[in-house]
């Protein structure tokens, strides 16, 4: 009886993992349209605020900037891109990021995180 | 802001791993669950593991060159030259985040320690340049480096080192200065300091129970194979070994504030948590703060309250219960260390490998590591990296409910030894559930 509840426990955790492992890595998907994500700076807050969004390994990012001031964005990647954006519209683009994983965009003045890319 | 323009409330390293997928938090949480009732209901029925006996000798060429005087000689170097190499990076290197100093401080020292002690045995103990002056002050005084001015309190235990471990993970995950080299050179200033006039006052025993790393070190050192009984150098199975960890009072103070902290780590990544921290009112700084300390002691309550609701024969007293138990989230403690740092430690310790050679920021290549590349191989693979992760966590959580099984029939009277162990097998899911799910919102 112990060994054959033993038995069913350990398939039962196999089984658990090997249906979690069915997801392999996606080809990277470098054709794609570049991801666009509007930011607002104003009055020194930004939208968004903190929010994830998934992005395509090798996809570029359009970031769709109004501000009142202007400023930079500091993008954590390996390695780090920096960009900057002048007052009023203006639109930059973040590099297509290659390896997989979240990645802060943030401010340089306002010392806050304005979205995570999720690189996958 | 940092004069190269990083961001400096974000720390060193860049990105941070992808969450884990909701089918293998589903599945990590579903195995933790069923193992540990599996364990309960089929593990054995009286104790395993005794420390007066557990263990073989290890083979005596091996013992001969661990025990010889070169062997501890060359590591004592070997330790102190590394301090004194990075403090030279410290003091003459420049405020920037490519000064090693933080490399080594965080990730080396900090993180790399735990594999290092979890193959090697206790590595700080054996290097610790703060060891190595208490050791040469007592040669040239003549006097011996075991004994102090006066006896350690018994009653302080580990919690001196408790507290020195918060003191690090504070600076590490809370103060927003934690990549500056002014605050953090001040730190390791302030540890060696007291280390040195804890090792005066009270001698070798003070950096066994009050070093925050050296306690560190040698706790992650009981699960590997390498022990120690009467000075004999013993080899046996990490279960065997874990379960002879010494106890001290604070012992519990210190796995709560190793496992809380990390918890913190991962969860002030969160989106949950980041969104709420910029757009509330209060400032961020206090918010952390809070965080960091209702993770530890979250923790701390969590696993003393698993421990102490349990039957008692005449022998024990309630309140020694969490010490007796806090070896078994060693192993929790451990998975989950790998879980969250893994690709950080390989990662961001091959970069700090490259940055030693230039200490000074001036373009030199001392060690011939400086053209070297990082290789990023293991966040490329982010389904094998998030299954060993969610792999260390589970094997962790085994180990942990097993070495807490051992010692509840060892310690609990018998009419109490299976509802005794409920409540503290319930703490152990939910910290493995909760790590698990925090992999996976992070």
């Amino acid at each position: 009886m112990r060994r054959s509840l033993a038995a069913v426990a350990a398939t039962l955790a196999t089984l658990s993992f090997a249906t979690a492992c069915g997801d392999e890595e996606k080809p990277p998907a470098d054709s794609t349209d570049a991801k666009v994500i509007e930011l607002t700076f104003a009055d020194g807050t930004v939208t968004p605020n903190g929010d994830r969004v998934e992005v395509a390994v090798g996809q570029d990012i359009e970031l769709d900037v109004t501000a009142d001031e202007p400023g930079e964005i500091h993008v954590h990647s390996t390695p780090e891109q920096e960009l900057e954006y002048a007052a009023g519209e203006s639109t930059v683009t973040i590099k297509g990021i290659d390896q997989p994983g979240v990645v802060e965009v943030e401010s340089h003045e306002l010392d806050q995180v304005i979205v995570q890319l999720e690189v996958r | 802001m940092s004069p190269d323009g990083y961001n400096l409330a974000h720390g060193i390293g860049g990105a941070k791993d992808l969450p884990i997928s909701p089918e293998l938090a589903i599945a990590g949480a579903t195995a933790a669950l069923v193992i540990s009732f599996t364990v309960l209901a089929l593990a054995w029925r009286t104790p395993r593991y005794d420390a007066t006996t557990s263990g073989r000798p290890a083979p005596a060429w091996l013992a001969s060159i661990v025990d010889s005087t070169w062997w501890r000689v060359l590591w004592r170097a070997a330790g102190f030259a590394l301090f004194l190499y990075v403090g030279a990076a410290a003091v003459f290197g420049k405020d920037l985040v490519i000064n090693p100093f933080f490399g080594v401080f965080y990730v080396w020292w900090w993180v790399g320690l735990v594999p290092l002690s979890l193959f090697l045995g206790p590595v700080w103990k054996a290097i610790s340049p703060v060891r190595t002056i208490n050791l040469a002050f007592a040669k040239v005084s003549g006097s011996d480096p075991e004994r102090g001015i006066f006896a350690y309190p018994e009653r302080l235990g580990h919690w001196p080192a408790a507290i020195g471990l918060f003191a690090f993970v504070w600076l590490e995950l809370v103060y927003p200065y934690s990549t500056e080299l002014g605050p953090v050179r001040l730190w390791v200033a302030g540890y060696v300091a007291v280390m040195l006039v804890g090792g005066a006052l009270f001698g070798n025993v003070f950096y066994e129970r009050a070093d925050p790393f050296e306690v560190y070190s040698t706790l992650v050192s009981r699960m590997s194979p390498w022990g120690r009984r009467d000075g004999v150098l013993l080899i046996r199975s990490p279960l065997a070994n874990l379960d002879a960890t010494p106890v001290h009072p604070g012992l519990f103070g210190v796995v709560a504030v190793l496992f809380g902290s990390t918890a913190f780590d991962s969860f002030k990544d969160s989106t949950r948590w980041v969104k709420f921290v910029q757009g509330s009112t209060t400032s961020s700084y206090l918010l952390n703060n809070i965080a960091l300390v209702a993770f530890c002691v979250g923790v701390g309550l969590i696993f003393a309250a698993g421990t102490m609701l349990t039957g008692l024969g005449d022998d024990l007293r309630r309140r020694e219960l969490p010490d007796l138990f806090a070896h078994s989230v060693v192993p929790i403690v451990v998975g989950y260390v790998v879980a969250h740092y893994l690709s950080y430690l390989v990662e961001v310790g091959q970069l700090t490998l490259i940055q030693l050679s230039d200490p000074f920021s001036d373009g030199s290549n001392y060690l011939g590591t400086a053209n070297l590349d990082v290789n990023y191989w293991l966040s490329y693979h982010p389904t094998l990296l998030a299954n060993v992760k969610v792999l260390a966590v589970i094997a962790g959580h085994v180990l942990g409910v097993i070495a807490a099984h051992d010692r509840a029939i060892r310690i609990l009277p018998p009419r109490h030894q299976l509802t005794g162990q409920l409540p503290l097998l319930v703490a152990m899911i939910a910290f493995t559930v909760g790590g698990l799910y925090l992999l996976f919102a992070g």
